[in-house]
């Protein structure tokens, strides 16, 4: 089957003009707060430096020049990397320091989503198919409650319950670990960094590691997927084709394997990818408590030291990050449908 | 209208899920209402911390104080409960802006078409995937501590689901027959808006922003829970554990006294989900794709 | 003779909000093996409920009363329901819209497949030489069975629709108006290739219209639907001929037959509504030649030879 091209094109032209509108909206935010733009880029100075730091700023954000010139600049800077170097993480430029914490975080969600996803496909599906038993009744109202769970309490609750009993899951790695084996971060994803290391203790000890804030994060796409699997599954029982096949006497096992379940796929993978993004968020949060390397830390680090730039790159970051992810599913969903003739 | 609101509330009754939403809701506002009568310790609820701090501190559940103390002597019952109207007014202050500029916003932009559909469609989608809590990082680092700031970041990404939705059924109301007329008699735009097009698409975004109550909710708690929003002391559920996990001396002093993190918890958990239940069953009875009934019948 | 379906006052309902709307009010038929029965009647007259019934799709929330059996099985005994060994073993059916009863995400070999794995547990290879056999036989070449339904035309998905009943063996084929979403000069060619099947492979077969014109061609026997009951049921000829029911003979009134000039006089009044319980004839409101009598129920009248009509007047027929 062909794909036009035209429908992908265009899908991504549209999120490359959201991409654009979202770096201005954050350069704008700069200029709409209060306060001097050029004492907040320089991260709100203070000591002797501070009149040089501004000044540098100025010149940097190029404050005199006017407006539109101003936004193609910080464009420019953004698309190329070029964005100066980071308070909070000591000297880092900024690029680097967002992109390493956001592997990291990234790799956390994503174990939550390989967690979550088959077992909200099991869950939505056997809850729908028996209407009404008590799987369903139980099942039912379970996953309103893990959807509504607080996710950082219940991160806290593990970390408590971990630490009470000894067990040891603070933080990415064991730090006596990383340095007997002399471990250092590339990419910022300990798992891929470990995989590419070859070194399998540190592999297994940060996985082991990212086991309970996996699984807080994960509560929230397993109660909302689950509900999300039942309404789909009752939709699609409800389909011509679905009757049709019956009354051919198609088995029930491949009705609910080759039917059922292939016409959810679709959407399942639509809207998993929507709240993929949202979870990211809840990563940063539980991160921050369990004491590991992210986007979290980074934010609080950023919050600690008044770190405008790591806090402006990182809106535009995380948001271009939702476009991406929001338009690789839609093309995904139009790829695997093979009703849309693109 | 007012009539089918009415047929669905009784329906909803029906469903034990929505009497236990119902009843959780209002106990919610009866607390919050009534919060500072009602708890032993209304100063220190607010956040004042007593004069004999070293012998009250973290002690745990007992008669006088039903949910322990904190690291720094309060009662923390009365922190709790001197909570919910903290987390009943930011839901309600985020989803009543939100509500009202994206009805408005989506309205207006289905009905004028043109440029203005178009920005409006540029705007939601670029808010719609703004970071909350990065905003509330900026604008914590700007405007210092508040509920404003807790406030005002969830406005600026949550406005834009509401215009989108509004967008959504608007457009399809815009198509009908009678409004196309309307507008082609010159019906004044604002009375075709006011008596066609918002009686048409209020409804469903009624039952979204129902639902989306205990979403925002948490939300504002996450922001609290990082430093972001109101300041240590606040009578909030997320900053009282943003107080016991990451200013009160970390894992040792948690560990010590769980009770910290326990109620509050249990308490943002407990209204999330009485939000929740009444979203849930107002969406079932609105939404017919929902309502619809089958078994596993081959 | 064998009989392939015997209904004995068999009704069907649905349960909507907790009442019962009964969709199929009492339907005594009999059909012989290999013979083709049209079942004629307004739109929500309850044809498709019937249909349903035979082929075992009735949705959870239905309702039945009576009997319903097929060959020897008994399928529908007052509410109990049991269809094991009946779908695509001895009944297939053939839904109305082509483009919504074939699974998008299937190619039609798939369909093939998987329809063949359930009855005769046959692989993919056997299946696909089995699926060649039928292609030709609905006039169509084995290259549409990479396809996905999307990418053939409606008729095309009818004809597949078709094939995939052949391949079942079923002996009994249910058509639910199998021609209402194909273009107009498609409908004459289907329903002629569902005729010399139904000829070549003494299928049982049962057509749901009301499109009189087309469908009578190919047809053995007529039965006209009236608010959930059968009106009136025979041999074709004797049906058009000679109607006993003054339903039918305004029916074909309604209705161009091909070759004879005549002017088109729509019925007028509504059916009955399905809620409700009633004494009399279901026609009575519509009916110009009502009298006292019809206020009761109508007993089944024998005009001749397998020719039944549920009127009090079939034997005078004022209307002739
Ligand atoms: N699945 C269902 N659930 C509830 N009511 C139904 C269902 N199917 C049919 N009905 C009702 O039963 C009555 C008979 O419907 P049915 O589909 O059998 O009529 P029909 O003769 O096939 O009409 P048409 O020619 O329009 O297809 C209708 O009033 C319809 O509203
Ligand atoms: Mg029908």
């Amino acid at each position: 089957m062909t794909i036009s091209l035209n429908y992908i094109f265009k899908r991504i032209i549209l999120a490359l003009c959201v991409i654009v509108g979202i770096v201005v909206f954050s350069y704008v935010l700069i200029l709409a707060t209060p306060g001097d733009p050029a004492v907040k880029w320089a991260g709100n100075p203070r000591g002797p430096g501070a009149t040089r730091a501004v000044q540098l700023a100025r010149e940097e954000l190029g404050l005199d020049k006017p407006i539109y010139v101003q936004v193609a600049i910080f464009m420019y800077n953004f698309f190329t990397g070029n964005l100066g170097f980071s308070i909070a993480y000591k000297g880092l430029p900024v690029v680097q320091a967002i992109i390493t914490s956001f592997m990291s975080t990234f790799e956390l969600t994503l174990i939550a989503y390989i967690i979550s996803v088959p077992i909200a496909l099991y869950l939505g599906l056997y809850s729908a198919l028996k209407r009404g038993g008590i799987f369903d009744s139980i099942i039912q109202p379970a996953s309103v409650v893990l959807a509504s769970t607080p996710t950082y309490w219940l991160a806290t609750l593990l970390l408590l319950a971990f630490t009470i009993s000894k067990i040891s899951v603070y933080g990415t790695a064991s730090p006596r670990l990383i340095a007997e084996t002399e471990f250092n971060t590339i990419t910022g994803s300990y798992l891929l960094d470990s995989i590419l290391q070859g070194n399998v203790r540190v592999f297994v000890d940060s996985l082991l590691r990212m086991i309970p804030p996996a699984l807080a994060i994960s509560v929230y796409p397993i109660g909302a997927l689950t509900r999300l699997v039942r309404v789909l599954v009752a939709e699609s029982l409800l389909e011509d084709y679905v009757k049709a096949s019956i009354a051919l006497g198609v088995e029930r096992g491949i009705i609910i394997r080759h039917f059922v379940v292939r016409s959810i796929i679709p959407s399942l993978v639509q809207i998993s990818g929507l709240s993929f993004t949202y979870s990211l968020i809840d990563a940063m949060v539980v991160e921050s408590i369990f004491g590991r390397r992210g986007l979290g830390s980074l934010l609080i680090s950023a919050l600690n030291t008044a770190d405008f730039k790591i806090a402006i790159t990182l809106i535009a970051f995380i948001a271009i990050f939702y476009i991406i992810v929001n338009t690789l599913v839609d093309i995904l969903q139009a790829i695997i449908d093979p009703r849309v003739r693109l | 209208m007012i009539r089918r609101s009415f047929i669905i509330l009784r329906r909803s009754l029906r469903k034990i899920r929505f009497k236990i939403g119902i009843v959780i809701s209002l106990v919610a506002i009866f607390l919050a209402i009534l919060a500072p009568y009602i708890v032993p310790r209304p100063q220190e609820g607010l956040g004042y911390v007593p004069r004999d701090v070293e012998a009250r501190r973290l002690l745990p559940p007992s008669i006088e104080h039903i949910f322990g103390t904190d690291s720094l002597g309060r009662d923390l019952f009365s922190r709790v409960i001197m909570g919910t109207r903290t987390a009943l007014l930011q839901v309600f202050i985020v989803i009543t802006i939100s509500f009202l500029l994206g009805l408005l916003l989506g309205a207006i932009a289905a009905y004028l078409r043109g440029l203005v559909e178009v920005l409006l469609n540029y705007f939601t989608e670029i808010f719609m995937a703004m970071p909350t809590i990065v905003i509330a990082l900026v604008l914590r680092l700007t405007l210092g501590h508040g509920i404003h700031v807790t406030i005002s970041s969830l406005i600026m990404t949550w406005w834009a689901w509401y215009a989108r939705i509004a967008y959504v059924y608007a457009r399809g109301v815009v198509e009908l027959d009678y409004v196309i007329l309307a507008r082609l008699a010159g019906l004044h735009s604002l009375k075709i808006l006011h008596r066609h097009i918002v009686p048409n698409i209020i409804q469903p975004l009624i039952a979204q922003a129902i639902t989306d109550l205990g979403s925002v909710l948490l939300e504002a708690a996450a922001i609290n829970f990082l430093g972001l929003g109101v300041q240590p002391g606040y009578p909030e559920w997320g900053v009282i554990l943003y107080e016991s996990v990451f200013y009160g001396g970390g894992v040792e002093v948690f560990t010590q006294a769980p009770w910290l993190i326990v109620f509050p918890g249990v308490f943002l958990l407990l209204v999330t989900l009485g939000f929740s239940l009444i979203g849930d069953c107002l969406r079932e009875e609105i939404d017919p794709r929902l309502r619809r009934r089958w078994r596993l019948w081959f | 003779m064998v009989l392939a379906i015997v209904m004995e006052n068999l009704k069907v309902g649905y349960i909507i909000e907790d009442e019962v709307f009964w969709a199929v009010k009492g339907v005594d038929l009999v059909v012989e093996e290999g013979t083709t029965l049209c079942i004629i009647g307004e739109s929500g007259c309850g044809k498709s409920t019937l249909a349903s019934a035979i082929t075992g799709i009735l949705p959870p929330y239905a309702l039945t009363d009576g009997k319903l059996k097929l060959f020897d099985h008994v399928v529908i005994n007052g509410q109990l329901r049991n269809y094991n060994g009946i779908r695509g073993k001895i009944t297939a059916y053939i839904p109305q819209n082509p483009g919504t009863s074939l699974n998008p995400f299937l190619t039609v070999e798939e369909h093939f497949y998987y329809v063949l794995r359930s009855n005769f547990k046959s692989d993919r290879e056997f299946s696909k030489k089995i699926a060649m056999e039928i292609l030709p036989k609905v006039n169509l070449d084995s290259s549409v069975l990479e396809k996905y339904p999307h990418e053939l035309s409606g008729g095309m998905q009818q004809r597949v629709i078709i094939a995939l009943a052949l391949a079942t063996n079923a002996q009994i084929l249910v058509a639910d108006e199998p021609t209402s979403f194909i273009d107009a000069h498609l409908r004459l060619q289907i329903i002629e290739l569902l005729g010399r099947l139904q000829r070549e492979f003494k299928k049982t077969l049962i057509v749901i219209t009301h499109d009189l014109l087309t469908t009578s061609t190919i047809c053995d026997y007529i039965a006209i639907m009236y608010a959930g009951k059968i009106m009136e049921v025979g041999p074709r000829e004797k049906v058009l001929r000679n109607p006993r029911h003054p339903y039918t003979k305004m029916l074909l009134e309604t209705t161009p037959i091909l070759g004879v000039k005549k002017r088109l006089k729509p019925i007028p009044g509504e059916p009955p509504s399905l809620g409700k319980e009633y004494q009399a004839c279901l026609f009575l409101d519509r009916c110009p030649y009502k009298s006292k009598e019809c206020y009761s129920d109508p007993q089944i009248q024998v005009i001749e030879n397998s020719h039944f009509s549920k009127c009090w007047k079939a034997l005078e027929a004022p209307w002739l």
